[in-house]
């Protein structure tokens, strides 16, 4: 079956060990704002969301981009082609959570790390899982996708699927 | 350079004049970071007679050498300064997510200096670094100008280090919270801020740390993380947290209960470590933490992230309120005024005993009461009499209602949760630390054999050298296991060049030394080194330990095994021999 990234938030402590090791393997240094998956951090409320490219069906990055630099491969992940991408910025507006980013001139977006991932094998409490679909995950996945941006800088975007997430946890 | 981002911000306040330099190399591989190498610039930025609380004071924020990696538990960042409550130099280190955010805005440490002449923070973007007005932001609580200063940085993610009204009051024992609920707890942080008007610090960094080779360091960090962290000697962080020492402390019979009289609390069941998992909706993380210590609580609407131990002995045992909402409403009260619990908690505990005994009327009870709540903002506020009294501390409180016999302080610093006559390890340990009755130098509860002098005096030694590494490479207490090998092999691979467990432990014994030259010219002497009448003189009460004392004659010596141990002569000054082993004799 085919693998997916879900996130379970209630078990996410805030320990950002994924987004650094996601900068150490993509970038060559500890740097979380270089990250592909993020984590939106509410340490009054002892909350935290990570945020993650969803790979959505019908992907807005996919089809708002006019120079055919973003595709979607064999294993149902979206993926950039560096050499095709201009930079014009239209993915990173079209997507509604803030997860594809202009790094170093070229849309950065998270590509499973071909199918084994680095930031689920850091995440000790189970946040971050990489298997095939349960009723379970699936719902809290549902959850999380209807918590779509249709403005914002991508930052504004994470932090406000965090926000909701938050309520719709807490109340 | 590897690990370090090389760059050292420098704030005037007075001048209000902003530089950066270089990071000292001479002192790197001497000192390391965070408290070693914090110390190293205290001591050339003043004299050790300097007056604390005055504008030639200088702090010293320095971020961990491993700070910003992916190496577990790196993430804390130390304060050096001259303490307003001890009068000697100290150490406070804090978790969360500031020590690295600030690496990662490109500053292994900030040096501040002078007097702002009105409010201020210290606004850090990246390179972009200003000194704002604070104006607004004086008078409200930590939790609120934790947020007002993330929406002026506009950024969710940005990391504080903030005072509230009792630094700004100059309590003696005020902290620095950063993050709600995290503290630059003991030693007067605090008040330091607030004599300099500086409301806080607040930092947005999106640059990263570079290691040497980092397939090699990834691949070592996960190496220990396999062999040494999650071991069981460290799992009890994330299954229970701090609070699993409740139980663990009143089993030994060194849970101090009562004001200090008894060693073991009967009614310890609602704040013990079950009760705090029945009230717990997650698990809290500082950055790069496996282990999440932090558990975040509600009870009856109540929340934060705790308490701790410290604050369910201080403020629930040692004032016997053995009622977990209630001790959670004492924690965000002092969080939020910015005042360290234990201290807080102690001192409470002392006027108790004081009002019960007649010294003085507080009218403040043993137990739950209306007024246990009330005092808590009177202190941090200076509200009251009683407050003002009561934020002197638990020194003043004893010389000025002659109350000696009630009150526990090391040079000015109230004890911790752990009752030195049930383990003679912590007694030590609190009288000779740099900084007054510590529990975060020496850790020997755990130890088996904690009656023994001088298995004590040499446990004592030994761990305040390796935690002085762990403090200054950035580590937290709680990789409990951690040994010099493990530290000096991925600082080897981080930088990309060897260091051995050698060279780390003889940092850890001139940051002591260098400590301890400090408070010797601050007018600090061998006879500070000492221990509270009452540990010394009353029988501890119940448990394990009932009718113990530590007696003066085996203080002294386990101090003076101590003081040999360390080739410091008996008026505990260190040898000039020592001093040219460490490089520290042109002092």
């Amino acid at each position: 079956m085919m693998k997916i990234l879900f996130v379970d938030p209630a078990k996410c402590t805030g320990c950002n060990r994924c987004t650094y090791v996601c900068s150490a393997v993509k970038e060559d240094i500890f740097a979380p704002e270089q990250a592909r998956i993020r984590i939106n951090n509410f340490p009054h409320q002892g909350f935290s969301v990570p945020s993650i490219c969803f790979q959505c069906p019908n992907a807005p990055c996919h089809k708002a981009c006019q120079f055919d630099a973003i595709s979607r491969n064999a294993d149902d992940v979206v993926v950039v082609d560096a050499d095709k991408c201009t930079a014009c910025g239209d993915c990173v507006e079209a997507c509604p959570y803030g997860m594809i980013e202009l790094l170093n001139g070229i849309a950065t977006k998270c590509d499973y790390c071909d199918g084994d991932p680095a930031c689920v094998k850091e995440c000790y409490t189970g946040a971050l899982v990489f298997q095939g679909k349960t009723p379970g995950l699936l719902k809290l996945k549902g959850v999380q996708m209807k918590q779509r941006s249709a403005d914002g800088s991508p930052q504004e975007k994470r932090v406000r699927l965090g926000k909701a997430i938050l309520t719709l946890t807490r109340g | 350079m590897n690990c370090f981002v090389d760059k050292i911000l420098f704030v005037d306040l007075t001048s209000r004049q902003i530089l950066t330099a270089p990071l000292n190399q001479e002192w790197i591989e001497d000192y390391w970071g965070c408290w070693g190498l914090a110390l190293r610039y205290y001591w050339d930025e003043v004299s050790p007679t300097v007056d604390p609380l005055s504008p030639e004071n200088v702090l010293v924020l320095m971020t961990g050498a491993l700070s910003g990696t992916l190496t577990p538990l790196s993430g804390r960042m130390c304060l050096v300064s001259k303490s307003p409550q001890s009068g000697t130099v100290f150490q406070s280190n804090v978790g969360g997510g500031i020590s690295n955010e600030l690496k990662f805005a490109g500053y292994d440490g900030i040096v501040v200096r002078g007097k702002a002449s009105s409010p201020v923070y210290l606004k850090i973007e990246d390179d972009r670094v200003s000194l704002e007005d604070a104006g607004d932001l004086w008078g409200k609580g930590i939790f609120e100008t934790d947020k007002l200063l993330q929406t002026a940085i506009g950024s969710e993610e940005a990391k504080s280090l903030v005072i509230g009204p009792a630094g700004e009051n100059l309590v003696k024992f005020s902290c620095i919270g950063s993050e709600a609920y995290r503290q630059m707890g003991r030693s007067g942080g605090g008040a330091l801020f607030g004599s300099k008007n500086l409301k806080g610090i607040v930092c947005r960094g999106t640059g990263g740390v570079r290691v040497a080779d980092m397939g090699a360091f990834l691949k070592t960090i996960d190496h220990y993380k396999k062999t040494s962290l999650l071991d069981e000697e460290n799992l009890w962080a994330y299954t229970d947290g701090t609070p699993i020492l409740m139980e663990a402390t009143n089993e030994m019979g060194i849970h101090p209960t009562r004001n200090f009289t008894a060693g073991m609390n009967d009614s310890i069941q609602p704040l013990a470590t079950d009760a705090i998992k029945a009230a717990k909706l997650g698990d809290r993380a500082c950055a790069s933490c496996i282990l999440a210590c932090g558990k975040f609580t509600d009870v009856n609407g109540a929340q934060m992230e705790g308490p701790e131990y410290e604050t369910l002995n201080m403020g629930g045992s040692n004032c016997e309120v053995n009622d977990l909402e209630q001790v959670i409403l004492f924690n965000r009260l002092c969080d939020d005024l910015g005042m360290d619990t234990i201290s807080c908690g102690n001192i409470m505990a002392m006027a108790m005993d004081m009002t019960e005994k007649g010294r003085k009327d507080f009218k403040l009870p043993f137990g739950p009461s209306a007024e246990y709540l009330k005092v808590v903002t009177e202190i941090g506020t200076l509200s009251t009499e009683r407050g003002r009294d009561l934020a002197q501390g638990s020194r003043w409180l004893a010389e000025t209602y002659d109350s000696q016999d009630l009150s526990t302080e090391v040079k000015g610093l109230e004890l911790p949760a752990y009752d030195p006559r049930g383990n003679y390890g912590m007694g030590l340990s609190y009288a000779v630390s740099e900084r007054g009755a510590c529990h975060m130098r020496a850790f020997t509860v755990f130890s088996e054999a904690p009656l023994d002098l001088d298995v004590q005096a040499r446990d004592v030694v030994d761990a305040q050298n390796l935690n002085a590494v762990k403090w200054s490479l950035g580590f937290c207490d709680v990789w409990a296991n951690i040994s010099a090998d493990i530290m000096a092999d991925i600082l080897s691979v981080g930088l990309g060049k060897t260091v051995t467990a050698a060279e780390l432990l003889r940092a850890g014994e001139r940051i002591w030394n260098l400590g301890r030259l400090f408070n010797l010219r601050a007018g600090i002497t061998a006879e500070d080194d000492k221990l509270p009448q009452k540990i010394l003189n009353q029988g501890l009460k119940k448990g394990a330990n009932d009718g113990r004392v530590f007696s003066a004659e085996d203080f002294e010596y386990a101090k003076q095994t101590f003081y040999r141990l360390r080739q410091w002569d008996p008026e505990g000054i260190p040898a000039i021999e020592k001093l040219a082993e460490l490089g520290l004799d042109q002092y």
